[in-house]
């Protein structure tokens, strides 16, 4: 801890320099588009009613028809149509009522209040990587400079992920169409930044928070203990924040029941989450799938997408990636937005966002071009084909299947590209850039 | 003496038998014909069969009254069974209101005992045993698509238990999809005591009966009072058919029972204590016509501020054949009916197949303000918000007396929706409520898939404070013959809709192992970098420079050598 500080003291140089106007400067921006397109374009309930950004999981249409059902005293969970926890309702109710603001001004709020999060989150997480690079550097081998993170990249990359979540179009649709994966990134960058923080005690809460909106977040439990253990060497920590996230889940679960006595809410929620009964296609690949799966291997295939999406991978990236917590975070959220039943456009827009932090690995990856022509090519003909399909009838499912399939190979790609170029970083930065083993050539294989 | 002996102990039997059997049946039928307009024309079959009974052994004697109801409603603790099987739309608007209503398809509800255990499981078997019995398609009748209404409906006889209706005890489905045909009046013909041979029911010919614009069986049982202090109840079953000619595909205006059935009545039923046909006559002051044969008497009927005229034909006493008919004396003129007091139509609004709207228009013709009940039954593949429910009359949002909604969920249960409303004098309420359109499993589309998914009719349900164009009967009449000067408080119609249809968006059929393997493959996709990524370190290796083509040539090289040492 000390170290840390002292550190932070001699080596506070690049963050010396002023860069909450630019950050301020972003957000205003952001706003503006936002509030444009919210207040005085025709475009926000097209955009709210299109399928890529609200899903059953998460649209607005859905809280206020729960919040409706419950001010005229029927359960909203009687009914099939909300899929948020009471605690979650509660809370919406509260922000729409009480705060005297319209939802719109609400989601900008908390859309850049996320980005600010972010930022904070990126700038804690460049420190301890120039920290450990401070303290590696002496056995790193000779000329692998352009392999390190310069103090440039330092500086500049909390803005770069703030501008990304601000302005990329998956994070601006999420905001405009009133979905409630606003609030869940909300969560998810508080987490984030208590996380680095060390607050292991709130940050436990948050991810209660988030794991209580959407399920997948629990495979975060891993590297959160991860980064408990390694920043206080000791187990102490990590069983205390594992412990805490329980206690403060089930006291989440337990207001939930107060609010909902009949606890239909955890099959309407989590039980919708998990066995997928409505299929109303998304971006992702389980609504095809499972229309199209036969009847009696439906629980076989249920489990295994289930599983492949939440513990498959987990145990895995936390044991190579245990080093970098903050990386093997992004490829979790990655892979489970890639693979989660209902993913919208606003879980890709914010691991998208947090692509900037790896801005050095780019020059090394080798599927960038295509990724980026594959992401382009699926924006613009998603909804193409999808207007073909159910307005036109001149197309049907198996377009729309086809443009998801591509969304997800382009994303399978950047995530393992991503964790490929690092693990060779890793190597390049200790035994350095050879590439000959007694004046023969030499390649870098994977063995 | 012997032989006188035997005569005295034949005689005691036979006194003591009919001591025994102090249950009595009475069988009426009935046919009203009246002229719509001027090119249609409503003809109403009504078979009632009163039978005193015990309140248990309904199986043991009858008479007259089709044994297997009996044992059903014993079985089943039925209080009351309505039934309708209908091809066709009936027009509020131009045809006032028939004698009973009933929505297009199959149509059923059902009051059980208060005593009754298990009702979800009596009313799924007495669906099942019913379409047996009508050889329709009640058996697709479960959870899922039943629905116990809280106002639409009540008991229509009596009714043991308290003052207060549960409404848990009765339950409603209805079958839009429904195709009414000969397989349904051949069944039900046979429930009739002179089994459609002799009397009005050998005026059922499928064959004729299937040409109408409208034709609609029921098959309604219930318990009356048998006197006004209702010591003793009777069980009483109605057997209709209604059905609605137009005078286009008869070729002629002028019409007879031999054009509308291929025959007249030839006979009558012997079991039958009253057999009589009446024709409404009412239209002759506006469009003249003339009888072909001579009544039996005349009726006027002072109802509800409206008068009709009637004539009546006694088939007993007529005896041999004999058939009625109307010739109409001057040409059809455009005649100006004033539409019914009320009616209502329903529509989807929205267009594709993602998001679209229900609307109910109901219009008030009369010059006060009309309490109605609108009854939504809506199946769960379409996803109902309820929060854009709507009721507007020109603009102005209406709020509801009561709503009662009992949400839906996907595969388990339909919506019900009801509403209260007043609706104002001369005005048009329009009820609006959006929903989404639901994907489902390949498997759960029926072989047609884009022939697409049936909504039920909405119900309406009012009491009417006049009698015009009503001609449905009171609830304490049994026969046609009861409503004639039955002017009550209110006059009870229930209004059916048309039933909609839906085209849910369609997944390809042919793919379902073209999309597991290919989804599984994207999934694999992933496993195989992260699986290399995760299990195995980097490691520098010789470049092996040999690529294939140098391989081939190398061996080329050295097959030449070979021959060339050869």
């Amino acid at each position: 801890m000390t170290k840390d500080k002292r550190n932070y003291q001699t080596c506070s140089s690049p963050w010396v320099k002023c860069i909450y106007g630019r950050l301020a400067f972003l957000c205003l921006a952001a706003a503006a588009i936002r509030y444009w397109l919210i207040f005085f374009s025709k475009y926000q309930s097209l955009i709210a009613d299109h399928i890529e950004v609200s899903t059953p999981l998460n649209a607005w249409k859905r809280v206020k028809e729960g919040l409706y059902l419950f001010s005229i005293g029927i359960n909203p969970y009687y009914g099939d149509m909300l899929h948020e926890t009471p605690t979650s309702l509660f809370f919406y109710q509260f922000i729409t009522e009480s705060l005297g603001l319209s939802t719109g001004h609400i989601f900008i709020i908390f859309d850049i209040i996320t980005a600010t999060f972010l930022f904070l989150v990126t700038r804690q997480y460049m420190f301890m990587v120039y920290i450990e690079r401070e303290e590696n550097k002496s056995s790193y081998s000779k000329n692998i400079e352009e392999y390190l993170y310069t103090n440039e990249n330092f500086r500049r990359a909390p803005l770069y992920v703030a501008a990304t979540f601000l302005f990329n179009p998956y994070t601006i649709l999420n905001c405009v169409g009133f979905t409630t994966t606003v609030f869940f990134n909300f969560f998810l960058s508080v987490f984030l930044y208590l996380l680095l923080s060390r607050k292991f005690f709130l940050c436990s809460l948050f991810l209660a928070f988030c794991t209580s909106m959407s399920f997948y977040s629990i495979i975060l439990v891993v590297p959160m203990c991860l980064h408990a253990y390694k920043q206080f060497n000791g187990n102490f920590r990590a069983i205390f924040s594992m412990i805490s996230f329980l206690v403060n889940f089930l006291v989440i679960m337990f207001i939930g029941h107060l609010l909902d006595k009949t606890d239909s809410f955890l099959e309407n929620v989590y039980g919708f989450i998990i066995t997928v009964p409505d299929l109303k296609p998304n971006i992702g690949l389980f609504w095809y799938f499972f229309t199209e799966m036969f009847d009696h291997f439906r629980e076989l295939f249920i489990y295994s997408f289930q599983i492949n999406a939440t513990i498959l991978y987990l145990i895995p990236l936390a044991l190579k990636f245990h080093n970098d917590v903050f990386l093997l975070i992004t490829a979790l959220l990655y892979i489970s937005t890639i693979f989660k039943s209902y993913p919208c456009v606003g879980d890709v827009g914010l691991v998208l966002s947090l692509l900037p932090c790896y801005k050095h690995l780019f020059n090394y990856s080798q599927q960038q071009f295509l990724i980026l022509v594959i992401y382009i090519i699926s924006f613009c003909l998603g909804p193409i084909v999808w207007h073909l399909w159910i307005y036109s009838n001149s197309a049907n499912a198996n377009f729309y299947f086809g443009v998801t399939l591509a969304f997800a190979v382009a994303q399978i790609f950047l995530v393992t590209d991503i964790l490929f170029v690092h693990i060779k970083r890793e190597f390049c930065l200790y035994f350095g850039k050879k590439s000959r083993i007694g004046g023969k050539e030499a390649i870098l294989v994977l063995e | 003496m012997e032989s006188t002996m035997h005569y005295a102990l034949i005689f005691f039997v036979f006194i003591l038998l009919k001591l025994c059997v102090t249950q009595e049946d009475i069988f009426t039928e009935e046919l009203l014909i009246k002229p719509l307009n001027t090119d249609t024309v409503y003809s109403h079959f009504h078979f009632t069969i009163k039978w005193e009974t015990p309140d248990s052994d309904f199986s043991s004697h009858s008479k007259v009254f089709p044994r297997i109801l009996g044992e059903l409603i014993e079985r089943f603790n039925v209080l009351e069974l309505h039934i309708s099987l209908t091809n066709g739309l009936w027009r509020y608007e131009k045809w006032g209101y028939p004698v009973v209503n009933a929505g297009p398809g199959g149509e059923i509800w059902s009051w059980f005992k208060e005593n009754t255990i298990s009702i979800d499981k009596n009313w799924k078997e007495l669906t099942s045993v019913l379409s047996g019995l009508l050889c329709a398609s009640f058996n697709f009748i479960d959870e899922t698509n039943t629905i116990s209404p809280e106002f639409s409906f009540r008991p229509q006889g009596v009714f043991d238990g308290s003052q207060s209706v549960n409404s848990s005890y009765l339950k409603y489905a209805s079958l839009p999809r429904e195709i009414v045909c000969t397989e349904n009046l051949t069944p039900w013909k046979k429930l009739l005591p002179c089994n459609a041979k002799t009397g009005l029911g050998s005026l059922l010919n499928s064959g004729y009966i299937h040409n109408t614009k409208y034709h609609s069986l029921g098959l309604h049982l219930r318990r009356i009072c048998s006197d006004k202090l209702c010591t003793k109840t009777y069980l009483e079953l109605q057997q209709t058919v209604s059905l609605v000619y137009d005078s286009k595909t008869l070729g002629a205006r002028n019409w007879s029972l031999m054009k509308f059935f291929g025959q007249g009545v030839l006979n009558s039923c012997e079991l039958a204590n009253s057999s009589t046909i009446y024709i409404d006559i009412t239209s002759n002051s506006s469009n003249p016509f003339r009888l072909t044969y001579k009544p039996d008497g005349f009726i006027t009927s002072i109802r509800g501020g409206s008068v009709r005229e009637f004539v009546k034909y006694d088939v007993v006493k007529n005896g041999g054949a004999f058939s009625v008919g109307v010739d109409y004396l001057t040409k059809p003129e455009i005649a100006i009916t004033s539409p019914s007091l009320i009616y209502a139509h329903q529509y989807l609004s929205g267009y594709g197949k993602e998001n679209g709207g229900l609307v109910v228009k109901i219009t008030n013709n009369h010059w006060s303000h009309l309490d109605v009940v609108l009854l939504q039954n809506i199946p769960w593949y379409l996803q109902l918000y309820l929060h854009t429910l709507k009721i507007t009359v020109s603009g102005k949002e209406l709020k509801p007396i009561k709503l009662k909604f009992i949400p839906g969920k996907l595969r388990t249960r339909y919506h019900q929706l009801e509403i209260l409303v007043r609706i104002p004098a001369k005005s048009i309420a329009r009820v609006s409520v959006n929903f989404d359109y639901t994907f489902l499993k390949w498997q759960e589309y029926p072989p047609d898939a884009n022939h697409g998914f049936y909504i039920p009719s909405a119900i309406i349900s009012c009491h009417l404070p006049l009698a015009r164009d009503f001609t449905g009967l009171p609830q304490d009449g049994t026969m046609i013959r009861d409503s004639f000067n039955a002017s009550r408080s209110g006059y009870l119609v229930q209004i059916r809709t048309e039933t909609l249809i839906v085209t849910l968006p369609t997944p390809d059929f042919s793919m379902p192992y073209n999309v597991i393997c290919l989804a599984c493959t994207v999934v694999a996709l992933a496993f195989g970098p992260l699986h290399n990524i995760t299990t195995k370190r980097f490691i520098l290796k010789v470049k092996d420079n040999q690529n294939i083509i140098d391989k081939v040539k190398r061996i080329l090289k050295l097959s030449f050598k070979k021959s060339g040492d050869k």
